[in-house]
């Protein structure tokens, strides 16, 4: 379809303004510009566009999007309403503190509720997404080894298995990255860790349940060997959807975790943001969060300065509108109802799984978590037929496909998170479809190795984007 | 109560009867028992409308202004009601990144479009799909320009949220950050300010000047570094853009653009720059190529520059951005077109310079001598938050209150010359 | 005759040293999308990282086979790193004024034999 300035025409406009009310100032000519090329569309003509773009995109209000690690659960409608009340979205940041304590105690009470949820004894908001989160966390822990004098802790240890995001935010926090290879059960090595741990330790970064949807069942093991080479331990939050209100990353031993508010707690992912990358963790920790912090006292909540914090990590206090969002689905499921939702992704993840383990391995003799990645390599060894070919089959059947070769130390990986929010039918038709491909994958290839047929587009030439970039219109 | 679950109890027995288990709890026979953890202390679930009713009480007890007349970094433009309209599709909200083309051609080609009007707005030659803020787009920019040479030099008059961000990020990657004080309110770079990695400056500055961004950039690219310029978007629809300002790399906080005020977030940091640094740049990019069948088609691209490619080599962790915020900007801008910008920032400019004679003629002064776009600071001793208070009792945000003498002001196109001519009769009330 | 390395770089060892990637490295990357030449006057030191190679979902380093000075460098491949991918062997990536030779460098016959 045509692009937005492929349909402009100089003359038409969308939004007229008031006219200016006072005399009109011109500044200098030296200052300003001659020429500004924006888009000239009617409103209708934009609203055609836009809308068309639309039907050109996938969400989760469109069907099944089973992306494994990302969470996408169901977003309520509740949440944008609230977050678009007039007494949230317009107020100035910059406000007096007295003016703003609807603001302030939203962010308090939902510090509270994520630092309960996760066993922690503080929470900052401040984190724009999962990996500003990871960035902030790991700045905390090198300001706890610096401030004990510990200044030999340049190492963050990562195992094999982990997300990209993990080694790079150590490399932007300064650290240098360390990685500790997986045992046989896609957990991490005990005796690996035991042989790269020591005084160099900072922390070991982990995601539990795995990025395999395992539950690491050493995790008191590798919380006493981190711990006793005097090494921290760092939660990856991405996969905290499994055990909500089951165990808590504190009571594993974990001293610092980061969230995901667009995973987790709901909110919308916006095609790609803005998240939330809330940061939690132990008392030893938080006089390093970001300033300002929120406090309730005797005349109500104010903002809280510590002189040690490591810093801003954005401006102002983060994506407050996804705070509301956030909020609101707590309060909404409460205690009991973050228990089910965990229970259901579990059950719901496990249900998918044993409707394909059959033809799609996986890790045996184990259930899995609210995740389950399975391994493509037999099927094509014997058909050709690789997983990027079975996942962009899918999306003629109407399914976003799952995650694709990743984790790394699985090849021809797909990886599937159904969430909670599913239904028994939306499960089945995934599974009846995923057989199909599978049976496809034998009687015709061919169909799959060019799949998509029924989407907007045929399969992209992503060599050729990258040779000759064209990043604009 | 409300669950968004979706299964009966029926169809939870025949699932788990499928998987060979009794009981959900059988599957998570991994977890160590004593790691389990009792109830949660939360309150107990509530019903739609009593999550309504909370939330609703707890937004009422935000205080909101008939007019603002504050800025510093997050400003009270109108926003055409086509913009709400169209970003509350909920196939733009509800999605993931755009991984999957095939699927995702309508986000990737909004994004597309977004780079090219940043592009256009800036002079620049790339645009990625955004920043968290113009805070971080800030650091990243500069982070980008001094791997090599570890020093970057800005000035006391950003935006002190920049600023702190700017130290975080800086002091994280081994960066010295040197600030120059300003003069007369203005950023002046010396000639023997010697080798820098990259300098940052803004462009109207915290204190709304016009800085003389043309001589910076010539002292910065002689010293070796590339010019990171901040502008608030709003003021590039008059001001010379970035690249005719010598930029290398071009920033800033986009909220202006189509997004309301939030309480601070979320909003979006933009960065463009030049064809010759385009690999050094963080952030998911889009471009456009073809299908198998030749037709137009989008992919995100360069992802080799990223994070899950170059693990911690790469130049930036960010993966999530403010898409949908960056989707707002691009319909935003679209749907004001070039003459709608150049209204908006002349109406901006020329009720700053009414606001600011009429508050003289009052008898405050001007605290700084230089032009400015639409932000000024005034200086009445020892009457600032007497004014503040004044003006509150109208219901009227007045400027940030810098300390007891000096007032950040603010004036957008949605001042009336019936609000401003109010604060005028206020201040001159106190004064 | 060219001589290589056990991280795939080939070397021509003539007045100047010519150097690139050699056909097995060249296809296990794929279609390679972007090469970040060396800068001429750059130091390279032997087995130690000159410049990258990049395919569209992966990113690797290329090793100088020996130390010395970048003298030139082939600015064809900044806009058709292909070449790379069409004929391994002919496409040099630099031309390297060398200071020290690895006495390791393997023959054609014996970096075939390696284990890859």
């Amino acid at each position: 379809m045509k692009t937005i300035y492929e349909i402009s025409k100089s003359g038409k406009r969308a939004v007229t303004f008031a006219p200016i009310s006072v005399p009109e100032y011109t500044l200098d000519s030296t200052l300003t510009r001659d020429e500004l090329n924006l888009p000239s569309l009617a409103e209708v003509d934009l609203v055609r566009h836009y809308t068309a773009l639309s039907k050109r995109a996938f969400g989760v209000d469109d069907g099944f999007y089973p992306l494994g690690s990302c969470t996408m659960k169901y977003n309520p409608k509740i949440n944008e309403e609230v977050a678009s009340l007039e007494g949230f979205a317009s107020v100035h940041p910059r406000q007096d503190t007295d003016e703003i304590q609807g603001s302030l105690a939203l962010m308090s009470t939902l510090s509270a509720y994520l630092a309960e949820i996760t066993g922690m004894d503080a929470v900052t908001l401040q984190p724009c997404a999962g990996a500003h989160g990871e960035y902030l966390g790991l700045q905390l822990i090198k300001k706890y080894h610096e401030k004990r004098g510990d200044v030999k802790r340049t190492k963050i240890i990562v195992p094999d298995s982990a997300h990209g995001t993990n080694p790079a935010s150590a490399s932007m926090a300064g650290f240098d990255i360390v990685a500790v290879k997986s045992n046989d059960e896609k957990g991490v090595d005990l005796d690996e860790l035991r042989a790269v741990v020591g005084e160099d330790t900072a922390a070991l970064m982990l995601t539990n349940p795995t990025t395999l949807g395992l539950f690491e069942k050493n995790i008191e093991e590798i919380s006493k060997i981190v711990h006793e080479a005097g090494g921290l331990l760092y939660y990856d939050g991405a996969n905290l959807n499994a055990v909500m209100g089951i165990v808590r990353p504190g009571d594993m031993g974990f001293d610092v975790v980061h969230l995901n508010l667009h995973k987790t707690f709901s909110t919308p992912h916006g095609g790609g943001g803005p998240g939330s990358g809330p940061v939690g963790c132990k008392s030893m920790l938080a006089p390093y969060l970001p300033n300002p912090g929120v406090v309730k006292t005797d005349n109500g909540y104010e903002f809280s300065f510590s002189e040690d914090s490591v810093g801003k990590v954005t401006a102002f206090y983060g994506n407050f509108g996804v705070y509301v969002k956030a909020l609101a689905y707590i309060v909404t499921l409460g205690a009991e109802g973050l228990k089910e939702a965990s229970e259901t992704a579990v059950l719901n993840a496990n249900y998918l799984k044993a409707r394909l383990e059959d033809l799609y391995p996986t890790e045996k003799g184990r259930h899995c978590m609210h995740e389950f990645v399975v391994s493509l390599e037999d099927l094509k060894k014997e058909t050709g037929v690789s997983a990027m070919d079975v996942a962009k089959a899918m999306i003629d059947g109407g399914i976003h496909p799952p995650t694709m070769y990743f984790p790394l130390i699985v090849h021809e990986a797909l990886m599937f998170e159904p969430t909670e929010t599913e239904s028994k039918d939306t499960l089945d038709e995934a599974a009846d479809l995923l057989r199909s491909l599978y049976e496809k994958a034998h009687t015709c290839p061919e169909e799959l190795h060019t799949a998509p047929h029924h989407a907007a587009i045929k399969r992209p030439d992503e060599v050729k984007a990258a040779r000759n970039p064209i990043l604009r219109g | 109560m409300a669950d968004y679950l979706s299964l009966t109890d029926a169809e939870k027995r025949a699932m788990l009867d499928t998987i060979g288990v009794d009981k959900v709890d059988d599957l998570f026979e991994d977890i160590p028992n004593k790691l389990r953890c009792k109830k949660l202390n939360l309150p107990d679930g509530k019903s739609q409308q009593e999550t309504y009713a909370f939330m609703r009480a707890l937004s009422k007890r935000n205080r909101i202004y008939d007019s603002i007349f504050m800025g510093a970094g997050s400003y009270d433009h109108y926003i055409p009601s086509v913009v709400k309209s169209i970003c509350s599709r909920s196939e733009f909200v509800t999605a993931y990144t755009p991984y999957q083309a095939e699927m995702s051609q309508g986000i990737l080609q909004a994004i597309f479009e977004y780079q090219t009007m940043i592009c256009n707005l800036t002079g620049m030659d790339v645009s990625n799909a955004s920043h968290y803020s113009g805070a971080t787009a800030a650091a990243e920019g500069c982070i980008m320009s001094a791997d090599k040479v570890k020093r970057v030099v800005t000035f006391d008059n950003i935006n002190p949220d920049v600023m702190d961000v700017l130290s975080t990020y800086l002091t994280a990657r081994g960066i010295e950050l040197v600030v120059l004080d300003s003069v007369d309110g203005k950023a002046v770079l010396p000639d023997d300010i010697g080798i820098v990695g990259a300098v940052y400056c803004e462009n109207p500055n915290f204190y709304g000047l016009i800085e003389d961004t043309t001589s910076i950039a010539v002292t910065c690219h002689n010293n070796g570094g590339k010019f990171v310029l901040g502008m608030n978007p709003i003021a590039m629809g008059l001001l010379k853009s970035p690249r005719e300002q010598g930029a290398d790399i071009a920033i800033g906080e986009a909220q202006p653009l189509g997004l309301p005020m939030s309480f601070g977030g979320p909003y979006i940091g933009f960065m463009a720059t030049t064809q010759k640094e385009m690999r050094k740049m963080p952030g998911r990019i889009v471009g456009e190529t073809v299908d198998s069948a030749g037709n137009r088609a989008y992919v995100l691209t360069l992802q080799a520059r990223e994070q899950h490619i170059r693990r911690e080599r790469a130049t930036s962790n960010i993966c999530s951005n403010q898409a949908l915020c960056a989707l707002t900007v691009s319909v935003y801008l679209a749907s004001v077109g070039s003459e709608g910008l150049r209204h908006v920032a002349k109406a901006c400019t020329s009720n700053a310079h009414y606001l600011a004679n009429g508050l003289v003629e009052k008898g405050a002064k001007l605290c700084f001598n230089g032009e400015f776009f639409h932000e000024f600071v005034t200086l009445t001793e020892g009457k600032a938050e007497e004014i503040i208070t004044a003006l509150k009792k109208e219901n009227i945000l007045g400027g940030l209150l810098i300390d007891a003498d000096t007032i950040l002001w603010c004036c957008t196109e949605k001042a009336t010359k019936e609000s401003m001519d109010k604060v005028i009769e206020i201040v001159g009330g106190v004064l | 005759m060219a001589k290589f390395t056990k991280t795939h770089e080939w070397a021509e060892l003539d007045e100047t040293v010519t150097m690139g990637i050699s056909k097995y490295a060249a296809d296990e990357l794929g279609d390679i999308v972007y090469i970040s030449l060396p800068e001429v006057g750059q130091a390279v030191v032997a087995g130690e990282p000159m410049c990258e190679v990049e395919s569209v979902k992966a990113v690797s380093e290329i090793n100088a086979p020996v130390t010395g000075t970048v003298v030139e460098v082939n600015t064809d491949l900044e806009d058709s790193p292909e070449l790379i991918n069409e004929d391994a062997m002919s496409a040099w990536i630099c031309k390297i004024e060398a200071t020290d030779i690895p006495a390791d460098l393997m023959t054609e016959a014996e970096y075939d034999a390696m284990d890859k």
